[in-house]
Parts: structure tokens; sequence; C-alpha cells
């Protein structure tokens, strides 16, 4: 599909792609001076905090937002849609290429930090594993996400930031109700779900943090193609 | 931009406005009482027209409207009021028409990081062509960048940029063609080329509708023309008429000569000539007939031998013909 190839090309610029493969190797490099260091720390909290908390929504934020956003802030998005090609399409491939470079990002980052930092015992390398299928689900989420909020707004970016640093990383913790709202949450339920760790007290169960995952990923598709298909040029005069 | 009241001027080749859609009529871009407006701002204010195969130039000045009504035409914004018509079916909300159309806009930038015989390649592919490699080998060939076509857009100058997006636009050979001020950042070379295309093309039955600030750029092109002025239009129909009109209003011309005083008494009996004042070491004359006045300066400085060091118009500008296009 061209869509797919123009937009791949187009968020694989070498900065980007430089900074993104920093950000994704930082948590390798801690799980290598875990190693190295003899430490204790538990791998569920590395990956938590590292990769959960900070790399993941990073490079979903970074990836989802310019897939769509920056080519229609530049302009380039218009030679996409003075096609006869259906909106919902372009919102998909983007949401596909976004969805599909964050997971090839951050799992081998998962995998790698896990190992170095948990080793290859049983216990972890089942952690390694629950966490990696959940940073491909959260990252899918978020990279959709901030796909379709780049229909609506040209200032994506920002407040995708605000989502992730404001209403994740602080209301989640302070209002019960806002995990339901929140995909770190639901990534962190099937995390913990696929790892066969006891459910911890405020930590969404892995059936419902699925489902969490799976409406944030359609509605951002359904409210992005609705959002493009009434899209209007920003007029010369 | 205002929604000041305003009258077309309507000259003698005119297409009729459209009483309704386009069922009933042959137009091929047809245009029902479209209004836009932005907020408060009214950017098109209650247009009509309907166009048919050949070059139509979209003349006016700068912030006239002429982006916002040939996006109206390309189904990139909503009329806020009335109707888009492109061969029969609605601009609006309607990726199909995108098979009959090729837009060319101003400002848009370009994939600076494909070649340009990718880009045309992607605007082949998303048109769903049976042969792409052809297609994008006659798009390529027509705009004469066969040569560069394996070069970054991003090394292009602004006048092949142009002629990129224009060979994207071509690629599925739609029967109508819309260019938001085409020739900018093009060299004399270029511009005479794309001329030469865009007539071959609309004689070959393409509709053409082609935007411009620039009188000339219209002139050595359109057949007919359309003068959108604050958002209205002002005149529509067959080029030369308006060109008359424009050239035969009321024209002011500012001389210095070697005799200002005597010049003046000299020009003050020509009966195209109908005031002169002479301010500041500057003689202002005001004539009804620009062509019979700019015989005449000449003529008559021989006879008086007087020296003429400067004849200038001095409300040229397309600002003062729309304005009294307007006021007509």
């Amino acid at each position: 599909m061209p869509i797919v190839g123009v937009t791949l090309r187009g968020l694989l610029g070498r900065r980007r792609t430089l900074l993104m493969l920093l950000l994704v190797a930082l948590p390798v490099l801690i799980g290598l001076l875990i190693r190295l260091s003899d430490s204790r720390i538990g791998v569920d909290r590395v990956l938590d905090t590292m990769l959960v908390q900070t790399v993941l929504p990073l490079v979903a934020l970074v990836l989802g937002t310019a897939a769509l956003g920056s080519e229609l802030e530049d302009g380039t998005a218009v030679y996409l849609m003075i096609k006869p090609v259906p909106r919902w399409r372009i919102v998909g491939a983007k949401m596909l290429v976004s969805a599909g470079l964050t997971v090839v990002l951050v799992v081998p980052s998962t995998v790698l930090a896990g190992l170095l930092a948990g080793g290859v015992g049983p216990a972890s390398l089942g952690t390694t594993f629950g966490y990696a299928v959940a940073v491909a689900a959260g990252g899918s989420a978020y990279a959709c996400a901030f796909v379709g909020l780049s229909a609506f707004t040209s200032r994506a970016l920002v407040l995708g930031l605000g989502y992730t640093m404001i209403w994740e990383g602080v209301l989640a913790g302070l209002l019960e109700g806002t995990r339901f709202l929140s995909v770190r949450q639901a990534t962190l339920g099937i995390a913990r779900g696929l790892s066969g760790q006891p459910v911890r007290e405020g930590t969404l169960e892995l059936g419902l943090a699925v489902a969490i995952v799976a409406i944030a990923v359609g509605a951002a598709f359904a409210l992005g193609s609705i959002r493009l298909t009434r899209f209007e040029i920003r007029s010369a005069d | 931009m205002s929604g000041q009241p305003v009258q077309p001027v309507r000259l003698p080749r005119l297409e009729p406005p459209l009483p309704g859609p386009p069922a009933s009529s042959d137009a091929v871009l047809a245009v029902d009482h479209v209004a836009r407006w932005f907020g408060n701002v009214v950017a098109v204010n209650d247009i009509s027209f309907g166009l048919g195969p050949g070059v139509t130039g979209l003349l006016g000045p700068n912030g006239a409207g002429k982006s916002t009504l040939l996006h109206l035409l390309a189904g990139l914004l909503q009329p806020s009021a009335g109707n888009v018509w492109v061969a029969g079916q609605r601009a609006w909300g309607n990726p199909q028409v995108y098979r009959r159309i090729g837009l060319v806009p101003e400002r848009e930038g370009v994939h600076d990081y494909l070649t340009g015989h990718e880009f045309v390649l992607l605007n082949a592919r998303l048109q769903a062509l049976p042969d792409v490699e052809a297609a994008v080998g006659r798009a390529l060939a027509t705009v004469d960048l066969v040569t560069d076509s394996r070069r970054q857009i991003g090394t292009y100058s602004k006048g092949m940029r142009q002629r990129i997006k224009l060979a994207g636009a071509l690629v599925h050979d739609p029967p109508i063609l819309l260019l938001d001020e085409p020739f900018n950042g093009m060299d004399p070379r270029q511009r005479l080329h794309m001329m030469d295309l865009l007539r071959a093309m609309a004689a070959a039955g393409r509709t053409i509708l082609f935007s411009s600030h620039i009188l000339e750029e219209v002139e050595r092109l359109a057949d007919s023309v359309l003068v959108i002025y604050a958002g209205r239009l002002a005149a529509w129909g067959d080029f030369r008429s308006i060109r008359r009109l424009m050239t035969d209003r009321p024209h002011t011309f500012t001389l210095r000569s070697s005799d200002d005083r005597r010049l003046a008494a000299a020009l003050l009996a020509e009966p195209s000539v109908f005031g002169a004042e002479l301010t500041d070491g500057l003689l202002s004359v005001r004539t009804s007939d620009f062509g019979a006045f700019t015989r005449a300066v000449p003529r008559i400085a021989k006879t008086e031998t007087i020296s003429l060091f400067e004849v200038r118009p001095s409300d040229d500008s397309l600002e003062s013909v729309f304005s009294y296009l307007v006021r007509r």
C-alpha cells in the first residue's frame, strides 16, 4: 500500500531514527548496568519504570504524532487526500506504520533489558515475556491514539505529553477511576496478567486491560477517520 | 477581506450563473451561489459560474479569495452555503471526484525525501492506475523532468517543485486541472513551456482553471477569465473584453519633460485628455482613452520639440484595476 511506504519513509528520517534508537537503548543500558553491578532490583520494576512509564509513551508519541500530524502541518498530507482513497485508509495506514514501528523499537528493548536485568530464570523470563507482549499492545494503543489525536489538533505532541505526564503520571496514581482511561495502566495490567504475578490492588485485570487497549485502538481509528473525512485545508486567503 | 456589496461586471460573452444543480448544465465545473466564511471573515461571497473545456484564469489580488475558491472546487473546503459540482458530482466529501481532478496547490510542501520519480509514482499508485510506470514516464516527460527525476525533491528549485507537483497532478490524465499560482518561482523559459503545455492540454479538451495575481500571465494563457475581488466575482467572461474594459477605464499618467507647462497645455487640447495638474514639478494627466493618449504623447512632444524623460501610468496596480471593475 503506497501510503504505508511513504509514511515509513517519512518517519525514518535520520534525526528521528537516531533519537528513537537512543531512547530504546536506554533501558538496555540500565539492564546492563544492573547485570554488571549485581544489583537486586526486580526485573518488573526496571521494565515498569523504564519501558512502560518512560520510553514506550515517548516513542509512540513521537511516531504517532509525526505519522499524520507532521504531514498535515507541512501540507504533504494534501497529496494523499486529493486521491480517490477513502480517508479511513489513510488513517489506518498511518496507525499501522506508527504502531508497527513502535513495536519494532520497543519490544526488542524490553526483551534485552529484561534478560540483562533479570537473567534467564523461569520467573524472570515469564516477566520479560509478559512485558514484551504488554508493550506491544500498549505501544499500539498509544501510537493509534496519538495518530487519532493529531487528526484533531496541530498540538497533538504537547497534548500527548500532557496526557502521559499529568493524566497517567500524576492523576492515575491519585484518582482510582482514571486508570480505566490510562493506556499505561492497561499495559501494566497485561504485563502482570501474562507474567503470572498476583494481581496487586489497583492493577487492572488482564481481560479488562486487553479490552481497554482494543477500545483505545478502535476509538482512535474511528474518530480519526471521521475527523479526516471532514478535514478542511487551511486556505491561503 | 470583507463582504462589502459589489456588483459583478457583466461582459459580452458571459457564462450565465447556474440557476441550480448542474444536471441541466454542460458545465464541467459548476459553482452555485457558493459562500465560504471563516468565523466572521467572508472569504468567498455568493459566487456562481460554470466552466467548460479551455483555459480560464482566476484573477485577483492577493487575499481576494482565489485559493479558497480553488479549494472549494477541489473538495478541500466545505461551502458554508451553496454547492460546488465537478463533472456532475458534488466536490465536498466525495473522494471519487479526484479521479477527474488534478490539483496543484500553491503552498503545500512536497515530500522532500522522495525523488521526483517516487513522488509521481506515489500519485499514480494512489490513483490505482493499471500501468503506473508508463503513466509516470509520460507525466515526467510532459513537465520536462525526466533527467532530474532520480534526484530528491529536497534538492529541487522552486520551479522544479512546481513542475513535479504538476506531474503528480497529471499522472492520471485528468480532464480537469486546478492550478493555484502555477507559475510562481518559474523562470521565463519554464513559464513559457508550462503555458504551451497548458494550452495544448486545453486544446485536447481539458478544463483548466488557474489562479494568478499577475494580469500578463492570465492575458497570455487564458481564453476566459474570472475576476475575483474581496471574495466576490467582479467580472467574468472573455478575457479580451475584460482587458479592454481595464484599458479603457480613466487613467492617470505621470510625466516628466523638458517643459512640463507647455506639454500640459498641448495635451489639454487632446480630446482624450480631461485634466492636467502640475504639482511639485510633476505633471499628472488624466485621460479617458489609454490607447489614444499613449499615441498622442510622443506625437505632441515631437511637434512641440519637448524632450520626454518619463511617461508612467500612476494607477496601474491590480488593486486599482479591480476596484474600478467592482465600482462599475
